[in-house]
């Protein structure tokens, strides 16, 4: 019988964090054309103060926090208060200071638009 | 002292197993998904809250991408029906990379806890996310009894 693993496992080197709200990864879907990669992230319930967008080093993460504010009592309850987390890895050809967002009808739609370096140029052939 | 611990662990771990197991057998069970169910045919509708203030019933509904001409609310006594469908938002001359979000229509149905005065019906769509206000009908309201 082994009793190599812990009963309980704890990460000693983080303080301690007391999180009440579950985390959760939005769906999206990615789509590219020659000029920008537009991302468009499905946030339900998520107010436009309570999203952030980073990108730093190559990653971009996305962070919304949804707050369920509703008076009575319970019948029942499918979603709630709820954290949307994901994180992206985007390629170095982006314009970080093109970056711009839109958020409507709880979607959050990032365009990412592609240095001009990274265009796809057409190259003329001259006749000599 | 060890042999109890490991005894304390071999149970954690059972208990873990027959967890997964059933969430697996019944995924909608049990509180919130683990992850956003996908838009697909096996779902039959968005995600719903109710809540009973006393003189109204309140509901929330978790429907992201759609606009008010998407969506059909129908009221009668106690029963509530929510229909709609979701579009597809995808731009035109992009290549698609990932498609988590997809398109259907839906359509779900409720028997409320007590008749709503249909008239008094209030919807507001804001963020993705529907609130409606459904006054309860003067017989189903709660009355204060005085005592003699």
């Amino acid at each position: 019988m082994s009793n190599k693993t812990e009963l309980v496992k704890g990460e000693k080197s983080l303080p301690e964090r007391s999180r009440d709200i579950p985390s959760l990864a939005p769906l999206v879907d990615i789509y590219e054309n020659d000029d920008e990669i537009l991302l468009h992230a499905d946030m339900p319930g998520v107010d436009k103060k309570d999203i952030t967008v980073n990108i730093d080093n190559g990653k971009l993460s996305l962070c919304g926090v949804r707050k369920i504010e509703a008076a009575g009592a319970v019948q029942w309850e499918e979603f709630g208060n709820i954290e949307y987390r994901r994180t992206f890895s985007v390629p170095q050809t982006i314009d970080v200071d093109k970056i711009n967002a839109e958020l409507k009808d709880g979607v959050l739609r990032l365009h990412l638009v592609k240095s001009e370096a990274a265009k796809p140029k057409q190259i003329e052939i001259k006749a000599a | 002292m060890w042999t109890k611990w490991s005894d304390i662990d071999r149970m954690f771990n059972a208990m873990d197993l027959l967890q997964n197991r059933m969430n697996r057998l019944f995924p909608d069970y049990g509180g919130f998904r683990g992850f956003p169910a996908a838009w697909d045919a096996f779902q039959t509708g968005p995600s719903t809250n109710l809540y009973d203030a006393g003189d109204h019933l309140e509901m929330k509904v978790e429907l992201p991408c759609i606009t008010k001409d998407d969506l059909n609310i129908k009221v009668q006594g106690n029963y509530l029906e929510i229909s709609g469908s979701r579009r597809s938002d995808a731009p035109k001359g992009y290549s698609a990379h990932r498609v988590e979000r997809g398109t259907a229509s839906f359509s779900r149905s409720f028997t409320l806890p007590s008749e709503v005065d249909t008239d008094k019906v209030d919807a507001k769509l804001a963020n993705g996310l529907l609130t409606l206000t459904l006054p309860k009908s003067e017989a189903a309201k709660p009355k204060q009894i005085p005592i003699n």
